[in-house]
């Protein structure tokens, strides 16, 4: 194949000028910007036909159900399990109003190095769950459970922004957990609008069990 | 939206998301012609090359909601255009044919001395820019068709400025070597 000379090619890129190129070249360069110059650059111009045919073709897509359904089911959407809330009965003054318990779940996302199966195994049934406490008046909020073995320093809970409302959230294992909340060290507090089990001592604590497919309180 | 002619692409995309369906014939009527020479070019075909412009403009309606910025309508509407004409030249390179009307996509000049020798030489041209490699062609087209520079297309393109020469610098080495007959 008869190659053009570096510095030709430069002259089709527009980096040169042919006075430019030493006289040798000259020859080969004029060639090329001749044939470069055939080219056909007139605009194309389409027939009106086209905007009609894509218009009919949009209108019917849009009509289509399969359409509506597929943006339905594609659009993004949050998934949130809502506990009823119920005045805390017990509590007179300070933590009087509600508490309630939500759940936000979403499956975790198995960070975890590639290889170690038992691990992976386990951090794929792993799901977050997002505690909510109302307690208007709390200085410290905790939750402990069987998810971690009862420590009521393990779990802070935190201001949400909104007067009174505590938050966090927790990665479980799949599985049925008890729980409490732990206000200001020492009031435990199970959700007595959930049901509830008896821990033996005296105390109820409420249930959530946690599955692949999300979380509910037993 | 006072005025869908002054409206930008942004305004029109999202006013066709919210449900104004008929708006879209605005971005149908700004970019069919804009498009189409690429398109006829790369293809080497007019029919062909309208086929990819109205299957492109199709499909950006069908993924509108996907348009993650709508005020660069035009640059992702391009994307897919590109995409629909590469998918066409595999199709054919699969068949192991080309268009056979790639000469006559060249637009016919008017009739004068030395006219006829041009519209040869340009389908003879359109003839061997279609043996060039789909990246080759479209480098080419971009340059020399559409006239921008090559920073424009590898920002057009996602390919990078060194590579975008190499591939101009072999489709030069080829046209040369398919257009050695006219050149003489």
């Amino acid at each position: 194949m008869t190659t053009y000379h570096p510095s030709v090619k430069r002259l089709l890129d527009g980096e040169l000028r042919l006075g430019d190129l030493p006289p040798e070249l000259r020859a080969e360069g004029e060639d090329a910007r001749r044939l470069v110059a055939a080219l056909d650059r007139e605009p194309v111009t389409l027939s009106r036909a086209v905007d009609a045919q894509v218009m009919a073709a949009v209108r019917h897509h849009a009509k289509s159900p399969a359409r509506r359904i597929w943006r339905w089911v594609a659009a993004p959407r949050e998934v949130e399990l809502r506990l009823r809330v119920r005045p805390w009965a017990l509590w007179g003054g300070a933590l009087a109003a509600a508490a309630g318990v939500t759940l936000l779940l979403t499956r975790a996302a198995a960070p975890v190095p590639s290889g170690a199966v038992a691990t992976h195994v386990a951090a794929r049934n792993v799901v977050f769950v997002r505690f909510v406490l109302y307690a208007p008046g709390a200085k410290r909020v905790t939750v402990a459970g069987t998810f971690n073995q009862w420590d009521q320093t393990a779990a802070p809970l935190v201001p949400a922004g909104t007067d009174g409302v505590w938050t966090t959230t927790l990665a479980l294992p799949v599985g049925q957990h008890q729980y409490a909340f732990v206000v200001d060290g020492r009031r435990w507090v199970a959700d007595p609008a959930a049901p509830a089990v008896d821990d033996g001592f005296g105390r109820r604590n409420s249930v959530v069990a946690v599955t692949t497919q999300g979380a509910r309180t037993l | 939206m006072e005025s869908r002619d002054a409206a930008t692409d942004g305004e029109i995309v999202r006013a066709v998301l919210a449900g104004d369906v008929e708006l879209y014939a605005a971005l149908v009527e700004r970019y069919r012609d804009r498009f189409a020479r690429y398109a006829v070019r790369m293809l080497g075909s007019h029919d062909a090359g309208e086929d990819a412009v109205q299957d492109a403009l199709v499909r950006a309606f069908d993924r509108l909601a996907d348009c993650r910025d709508p005020d660069k309508f035009a640059g992702w509407l391009f994307l897919i255009l590109r995409n629909r004409c590469f998918a066409e030249q595999r199709r054919h390179q699969r068949e192991g044919h080309m268009p056979e009307d790639a000469a006559d996509a060249v637009a016919a000049p008017e009739r004068s001395d030395g006219a006829v020798e041009r519209r040869e030489s340009a389908q003879a041209l359109a003839r061997a820019v279609g043996q060039l490699t789909p990246q080759q062609r479209e480098a080419f087209v971009l340059k020399h068709v559409e006239g921008l520079s090559y920073e424009e297309i590898a920002r057009l393109t996602g390919a990078t400025v060194a590579s975008l020469k190499m591939r101009m610098h072999r489709a030069y080495d080829r046209l040369r070597e398919h257009m050695k007959e006219h050149l003489r």
